[in-house]
């Protein structure tokens, strides 16, 4: 047992996961029809929000708050693109535990845990291919969004920046289906409850609406959801041609704790899991 | 018997000690004394296991196997084979008892184990979207096989199980047959000192199930120890140089095929009676078989009785008469040589049914809850 072991490890049970998404297109683009017919009709059907003008009192003559002085942008699609990658991180990371209940169920997983490989590798190999499978469905939606008039305002270093926001999101997000796959070993349960328990989340956060816009009780919800938190990074690098680094910096804290406590959740069930 | 006794006990005595030197002390020992040298690879001692609330899967049994030969455990469906064999390759924790595996205890040092061991469960643990060689391939990295070595061992091993032609092609579209030769070949590939194969030919058609018990043989002869188990008699009297039989969580009885079936000691007449629902056809039939001359003795069992008695040809028509005389109606009268399933009636009481269960293929995403405990 040496370090050179540990990498050849996490990189077999890796690559094993890659192929077996590459092998499978439908469970990659399974998860992302959702967001594809959100990004289509939603931002037709709600387009017009952007037009809201809110008057002034007192000013004469009379001035509004527009949209885009909430947002940045005049363009609802634009602003909403950002809760539809939320959408599609989300969608994305659910997935993550089927895989594993799939292992449980057919017999792998005792293949992989007589064989000496440590029980950490098992776990730190399919993260990993969750986050490369998360930035991959990602990419695809951004293409998407470029194709109808999405463009990221902070450029390449922008897109870089989502991209790993995006990733680090979905893995830390991902532990929260990897743990209800742990605890049910069902697929069916694994998904509908990832999906019931998260999916809420995303309409009481700052992705779909700007706060002044929302409710109050809503908009005291989003100040608390770790959601709203990446959104306003997110829009920050969609919409704003500079990047504001107070809001990554909330991102990246909010990441970390989420991350924290789904992922060690799901360690801690991994080992009782496997420990038999 | 008492000498298993002893060296099951030898580890534990000795506790701070390294136990394969107290094992093989043991076993040098009683060399000097007792014909059979033993050399344990394996030894278990009052092994329990209690699932919740209160299902005692495994209840107190002990045994070893010796270095070099195939062992078998049989038993029916729920007996406790596969319990036992999740507690000796470190995949679920004992309950209580002892056991050590090539000198090492299986709670202190799993990991060394591992090292050692291969196993093919019961369900075929292959990746189906992967091809037959990157299975392998993907074993030999969980093996920490040196990468230089891994093509020509994975060569080899396709080979040996003969799916060179199928190598290339996904799992998925395989056969039962070609998957449970993968599985086997996954098994091997880390070439194990202790192989353990948990009802390797259950949904096996008869040919398949020949090439396997062919390549099991061949295995041995190469000097791997293999701990098997299953629910054919056949397979463990071809296979086992020595078994249990193994009911309900107990062991009902050890030895070689050839001793378990001399226990027996003479032929064996297996009547199955048709009840009239007045009276009691087993008591009724038993007390008039006993009155035969040459019967031994008379067993009672869940379809009828079974009577052991010397020269069973001409016991036959006796017998015929006899309980035609009592009134007790035969539905059916099997006379054999005794074989493993004779044995195995007369430790239990029951005849051993055998359940085919397994599907031979899965599909992912079906919903399939694991058989309880």
């Amino acid at each position: 047992m040496n370090f050179g072991n540990l990498l050849v490890e996490v990189e077999a049970v890796f690559s094993r996961w890659i192929k077996k998404t590459l092998r499978r297109p439908a469970f990659l683009f399974f998860s992302l029809v959702q967001p594809v017919v959100w990004f289509l009709l939603f931002t037709q059907a709600f387009r017009s929000i952007a037009d809201i003008r809110t008057p002034i009192p007192g000013t004469s003559p009379t001035q509004f708050i527009t949209f885009k002085d909430f947002t940045g942008t005049d363009s609802y699609l634009t602003f909403f693109s950002a809760a539809v990658i939320i959408q599609t991180v989300i969608a994305s990371a659910m997935q993550s535990g089927m895989g594993m209940v799939t292992d449980l169920e057919s017999g792998y997983m005792d293949k992989m845990r007589v064989a000496p490989i440590r029980r950490g590798s098992i776990l730190a190999g399919k993260v990993l291919s969750d986050g490369v499978r998360i930035v991959l469905q990602t990419a695809i939606i951004l293409l998407l969004g470029y194709l109808l008039g999405v463009t990221i305002g902070t450029g390449v270093g922008g897109l870089l920046l989502l991209f790993v926001i995006a990733m680090a999101f979905g893995i830390a997000w991902s532990g929260i289906s990897t743990f209800i796959a742990l605890v049910t070993k069902n697929s069916e349960a694994t998904l509908m409850i990832s999906l019931l328990t998260t999916f809420p989340l995303l309409f009481l956060s700052t992705a779909v609406m700007p706060k002044p816009l929302l409710p109050d009780w809503v908009q005291t919800v989003a100040t608390y959801n770790p959601i709203s938190y990446v959104a306003d990074s997110l829009h920050n690098l969609i919409i704003f041609s500079s990047i504001d680094w107070t809001t990554l910096g909330y991102a990246a804290l909010i990441i970390l704790g989420v991350g924290a406590v789904t992922l060690s959740a799901t360690t801690a069930m991994f080992r009782r899991t496997v420990s038999g | 018997m008492s000498q298993e006794a002893d060296l099951a006990l030898a580890p534990q005595a000795d506790k701070g000690a390294a136990a394969p030197t107290t094992a093989e002390a043991a076993a040098q020992s009683r060399a000097t004394k007792a014909a059979p040298k033993i050399d344990a690879i394996v030894v278990v001692k009052d092994l329990r296991k209690t699932f919740d609330p209160d299902v005692k899967a495994v209840d107190g049994i002990s045994f070893y196997v010796q270095r070099g030969e195939i062992f078998g455990f049989l038993g029916p469906n729920g007996a406790g084979k596969s319990t036992t064999i999740k507690i000796l390759t470190t995949l679920i924790q004992k309950t209580d008892g002892r056991v050590v595996v090539d000198g090492l205890d299986v709670e202190e040092d799993p990991a060394k184990i591992r090292e050692i061991i291969g196993y093919a469960a019961q369900d075929v643990g292959v990746d189906d979207d992967l091809t037959g060689r990157e299975n392998l391939r993907l074993q030999c990295k969980f093996y920490h096989l040196p990468r230089r070595e891994i093509d020509a061992r994975v060569d080899l091993i396709l080979k040996k199980v003969d799916l060179v032609e199928a190598a290339d092609r996904r799992a998925g579209t395989y056969s039962g047959g070609m998957r449970r030769r993968l599985d086997l070949a996954m098994a091997l590939i880390s070439k194990p000192k202790l192989l353990f194969l948990d009802e390797p030919t259950t949904g096996l058609d008869p040919q398949n199930r020949i090439a396997v018990w062919n390549y099991i043989k061949s295995l041995n002869e190469q000097g791997v120890t293999i701990f098997l188990t299953t629910q054919y008699m056949e397979e463990a009297d071809r296979l086992a140089d020595r078994l249990c039989i193994i009911d309900r969580g107990k062991i009902v009885a050890k030895g070689t095929p050839a001793e378990l079936k001399a226990e027996i000691g003479a032929d064996v007449i297996q009547i199955a009676l048709k009840s009239d629902g007045t009276k009691n056809v087993k008591d009724v039939a038993r007390e008039a078989l006993l009155r035969v001359p040459g019967v031994l003795e008379v067993q009672d069992y869940d379809a009828g009785v079974a009577v052991y008695g010397k020269n069973g040809g001409t016991l036959v028509a006796q017998i015929v008469r006899m309980l035609d005389d009592a009134g007790v109606p035969i539905t059916q009268l099997t006379l054999s040589a005794p074989s493993l399933d004779d044995v195995f009636l007369k430790h239990t009481g029951h005849q051993m049914r055998v359940e085919e269960v397994k599907p031979a293929g899965r599909t992912p995403w079906t919903r399939r809850r694991r058989p309880g405990p």
